[in-house]
């Protein structure tokens, strides 16, 4: 180290200098960030500023950049589409995004508790078991699945598919929410068991408040899987009153024999994106913690 | 009567023991139902010749064996590891810049970390019918940008030429998922202390001596699973494929799962289709043990 | 606790209410209909028949992707419909399973037996046995633009008859101007090329399945190569326009219609299209030619038929040839431009006077139907072998590497 005394002038330009640099460097930094979120929001944006067009303005050849005027007639398209219309599909996502959020998190409350803070015969066989659907992706199994679905008389159902997305949210499902009652302290349940409370009361008067980011956690990915999920969805319903969204929006992109009605196909993009969209800007924080939780521990 | 007088009888530890139980037999028995015994039916199937109608008949290896001889099969296999070799560098690598970009804790950072991260929440479904969309030759925002800046003579058929249509797909992909690799690698950044940059750029380390020397060593963790979950959802990938190019131009991109879906949902043939599950399933296994092996090495 | 009495009284009244819908309508028939896709002439058929008979039919629309699948469902499960509209060449995967009622003796007693269209007939035709007969015809043929004809000094009275003069036709067409192509196929639609471009191989004697249907003559058959040659032509001196090649059917109908389009090969189901959407569209229709000549048409369509398990074969049978009979057949297709199913009504007042017609309806005398359970594998599936190989052979120049892979694609299906 260089005494201050000595040359306090060339420290101090040397200083400014690093301090220029710094700042150049931070400058830089949000001239990248600021290119990349207009790249990263472009398609989005673009696809809103088409579905707002007239429905002859979405199908120009070449697109206009902008709207020449704008108008929500494309969603309005959407409401008689295919004569059903969205709002069925709308509803029909909704149900088994609703059913799976709920089924998920019971079990996965119950299940958790229960591998938490009980002890019983084969409970690693069984927690390993659980988690072992981490490992094997349920595209490996959906032949069975589907015989399986369509023998118990609930192919086709949004009841059926539901039951399918929440087994395959339950692995993740437990192994959060185990991890949430074990980071409850122990005394917090000691006394209440010497009442005499039961299990089922202490997790639900007791418990419940102190997990509750894992149960919200546990709910958003249910909802937004299950409302993205386009696969199985594909494959379990067979008749186009029971398409979710996903399954729908594609039915617009191979229009039959005739063209393909853009503009209502973004208006359809555009209120499949929103729900996920907002749970998830709302509820951000909670969806990061799963994310590190979920799969940074394991 | 008799049930509650015997629970009563029971002391407090079984009791303990049976209510825990009682806790995780729901979801013990979802996975069985829903995961287990389809996952035993499917090796079942696999050695059956399984019409979704009629007599289903054992048939030992045979659907093994039509796999060597399966064009298509082999083609899917071949392309599915092409496509995740290639798009799997520039997950990470986009990846990597973002999370080093959105580090520091600098003002509005949080917006950017969330734009970042907007396309994961959308389903790949859904994207991949933006982006068809969006590539389209004449009605496609990007020939109309390219025409317009005179960088194309005439609008381009993305989709329509097996190696343009893999690099567009790839585009979209990476827009839709390096959101998620960025977080993951911006937890591993965040884990490293800031002395020992600190103590490095004393010694007089450039960018490049602490990126290797700090920051990947000690990032490994975060990178294998990065790597190894994006390389996972690759080798499953079957909705961009469906929706954006339909298998084709030439059928040139089927992917395994899409391959094994037509043959079970649309040929009708489960028993073949549940014998490529099984060699799929292979495959993840074997990537998972990897993953498993990785990230042992390393405590 | 309820009485045991007031609990059989509840149930007596359950009964009772239970059943006086059905004591009402005892005497009356109610049958459900499915059909692939509503067109004019089946909702016609089912209202007039509901006007004017006892039994009603209820219709149902089953997309075609579903159709396969939800029949065979509804069989399995005991509640099939109790008339189905099928698209033909799913006919015989149906028949073979045994999911339809043996009609053979209901054939066999009809006046008109022999004048049927005979490629739905044949369709039809499992084991000797008769299983369907035909409700919608639709016949390939070729579609040209009489003004660009004009303009391109081509005589609209004299179209092509052979390949050569196709081509040159073609190719006289496409040097009128930038946007003006001389052609059009749909290359990303597996079913389109099966209906349109099947005719050229077989005009020219060749085919691409065996007499018999048992196996690919694909590799073996030297006109499937030269019909392959020929499209490569097209695409190659870009007498189509460059996005044909990934169009997947959606420009099937309408590229025509555009006005810029010399020739494209169509089918019947245009024809109405073209009269009611597009009154100005000056166009004309020729067959599909052979390379030296002849003609054919694939033999399209739907067939109806009685599912098994139906209680109500007898009546359904009555609705069926009641639509084959004269009045229906004029009135209701002719009338709508619809080709009859009996040849001998083709010459109708209807479609007198307008030779369109006339030639679209004489190509079902040269219609020709692949017979083979695996039709939709082989031909319809997008990822079947078929296109792959017409991409491969037209748009990338491997005519080789396409016989060579189609035929052992179809080879490795028709094995099952």
């Amino acid at each position: 180290m260089t005494a201050p005394a000595i040359d306090a002038r060339a420290e101090r330009s040397q200083q400014e200098l690093r301090q220029l640099r710094r700042r150049l460097m931070l400058t830089l930094r949000y001239v990248a960030l600021i290119i990349f979120a207009i790249l990263f929001l472009f398609p989005i944006a673009w696809s809103f500023i088409n579905s707002i067009k007239l429905p002859s303005e979405a199908l120009a050849v070449p697109p206009t950049y902008l709207p020449s005027q704008i108008s929500l007639k494309n969603y309005e398209e959407l409401t008689t589409y295919g004569k059903i219309g969205i709002a069925q599909h709308v509803y029909n996502s909704t149900v088994v995004a609703l059913i799976t959020v709920a089924g998920s998190v019971i079990l996965s409350t119950l299940g958790g508790y229960g591998f938490a803070r009980f002890d019983f015969p084969a409970k690693n066989v069984l927690f390993v078991m659980v988690l072992s659907t981490l490992m094997i992706p349920f595209q490996s199994i959906l032949i069975p699945l589907f015989v399986m679905i369509v023998r118990i008389d609930l192919h086709d159902t949004l009841f059926g598919l539901s039951l399918v997305y929440i087994t395959f949210q339950l692995p993740f499902g437990i192994f959060l929410m185990r991890n949430s009652f074990l980071a409850v302290p122990h005394e917090i349940e000691e006394s209440a068991l010497l009442d005499g409370c039961s299990s089922l009361s202490i997790l639900y008067r007791l418990m419940l408040r102190l997990v509750l980011p894992g149960i919200v956690t546990v709910a958003i990915y249910a909802f937004i899987n299950s409302w993205n999920e386009f696969l199985a969805a594909l494959i379990f319903m067979s008749d186009q009153d029971n398409f979710t969204l996903p399954v729908f929006l594609t039915t617009i992109r191979y229009g039959i024999w005739g063209d393909v009605n853009w503009g209502a196909l973004q208006a359809g993009v555009i209120v499949s994106i929103i729900p996920s969209l907002v749970i998830f800007l709302a509820l951000q924080r909670y969806y990061m913690d799963g994310l590190m939780g979920g799969a940074v521990k394991n | 009567m008799h049930k509650q007088t015997a629970l009563l009888n029971l002391s407090w530890e079984q009791r303990r023991k049976l209510t825990g139980l009682l806790f995780v037999l729901p979801t013990v028995a979802f996975v069985t139902v829903f995961f287990i015994i389809p996952l035993i039916m499917t090796i079942y199937m696999s050695f059956h010749d399984w019409p979704l109608f009629g007599e289903r008949a054992h048939i030992g290896l045979e659907n093994y064996q039509e796999l060597g001889k399966d064009r298509q099969y082999l083609k899917s296999l071949d392309f599915t590891f092409r496509y995740t070799a290639l798009v799997t560098p520039p997950i990470f690598i986009l990846g990597f810049i973002l999370a080093s970009l959105v580090r520091r804790n600098i003002p509005y950072i949080g917006i950017f970390r969330t734009i970042f991260f907007l396309p994961v929440v959308i389903g790949l479904g859904v994207s991949s019918l933006l982006w068809v969309w969006m590539l389209d030759d004449r009605i496609g925002v990007f020939n109309k940008i390219l025409l317009d800046l005179n960088l194309v003579p005439k609008a381009q058929l993305f989709l329509g030429r097996p190696n343009t249509a893999m690099n567009v797909i790839i585009l979209s992909v990476v827009w839709k998922t390096v959101g998620f690799t960025m977080i993951l690698l911006l937890a591993g950044l965040q884990a490293i202390p800031d002395e020992l940059y600190e103590s490095a750029e004393v010694d007089g380390a450039g960018y490049f001596r602490k990126l290797i020397y700090i920051t990947l060593p000690l990032m490994r963790r975060f990178i294998a699973l990065a790597l190894i979950l994006s390389v996972i959802g690759s080798v499953l990938s079957f909705d961009q494929f469906y929706i954006m190019t339909r298998g084709g131009p030439r059928n040139s991109t089927i992917s395994i799962v899409f391959w094994i879906f037509n043959n079970s949902f649309t040929y009708f043939k489960m028993g073949y289709g549940a014998a490529m599950s099984i060699v799929l399933l292979g495959i993840l296994v074997a990537l998972t043990g990897l993953q498993l092996y990785v990230l042992r090495e390393k405590d | 606790m309820y009485s045991r009495k007031s609990i059989q009284l509840v149930l007596a009244l359950v009964l009772i209410l239970g059943s006086l819908p059905l004591a009402a309508q005892d005497d009356q028939i109610n049958m459900t209909m499915w059909v692939r896709a509503i067109n004019f002439q089946t909702q016609e058929l089912v209202d007039q028949w509901n006007a004017n008979n006892d039994s009603q039919i209820e219709l149902t629309v089953i997309p075609s992707g579903e159709f396969v699948t939800k029949m065979g469902a509804a069989i399995a499960a005991g509640e099939p419909p109790d008339i189905a509209s099928i698209d033909l060449i799913y006919t015989p995967a149906f028949a073979s399973a045994g999911q339809l009622v043996d009609i053979t003796e209901f054939v066999r007693a009809l006046p008109y037996a022999d004048d049927l269209t005979p490629a739905h007939m044949n369709l039809g035709l499992y084991e000797g046995r008769n299983y369907a007969v035909p409700t919608a015809v639709d016949g390939s043929f070729m579609a040209f633009n009489v003004d660009l004809f004009e303009q391109a000094g081509l005589d609209p009275e004299n179209p092509p008859s052979n390949w050569d003069e196709f081509l040159e036709a073609a190719r006289a067409i496409n040097d009128l101007g930038d946007d003006i192509y001389g052609y059009w196929f749909s290359m990303g639609c597996a079913g389109c090329n099966a209906f349109t471009f099947l005719p050229f191989i077989w005009a020219s004697g060749g085919d691409v399945l065996s007499d018999d249907y048992s196996e690919a003559t694909i590799a073996d058959d030297p006109i499937v190569r030269e019909a392959l040659e020929l499209y490569n032509t097209i695409w190659e001196e870009g007498l189509v326009p460059e996005g044909a090649s990934i169009d997947n059917g959606s420009n099937f109908v309408s590229a025509f219609t555009g006005g810029n389009i010399g020739m494209a090969p169509l089918g019947n189901f245009a024809l109405s299209l073209f009269y009611n959407d597009h009154p100005d569209l000056n166009f004309d229709i020729f067959h599909i030619p052979g390379k030296d000549g002849g003609a054919a048409s694939f033999g399209g369509g739907d067939v109806i038929a009685i599912p098994s398990g139906t209680e109500h074969a007898e009546e359904a049978w009555r609705f069926i040839e009641w639509t084959m009979s004269d009045d229906p057949q004029i009135e209701i297709y002719a009338a709508n431009g619809q080709i009859p199913v009996r040849l001998a009504l083709v010459d109708n007042k209807y479609f007198e006077g307008d030779e369109r017609q006339s030639i679209a309806a004489s190509a079902l005398a040269v219609g020709h139907t692949p017979y083979t359970t695996v039709y939709n594998d082989l031909f319809n599936d997008p990822n079947g072998p078929w296109l792959e190989m017409l991409q491969v052979a037209i748009l990338d120049g491997d005519i080789d590497g396409a016989l060579e892979l189609g035929q052992e694609r179809f080879t490795q299906i028709m094995e099952g």
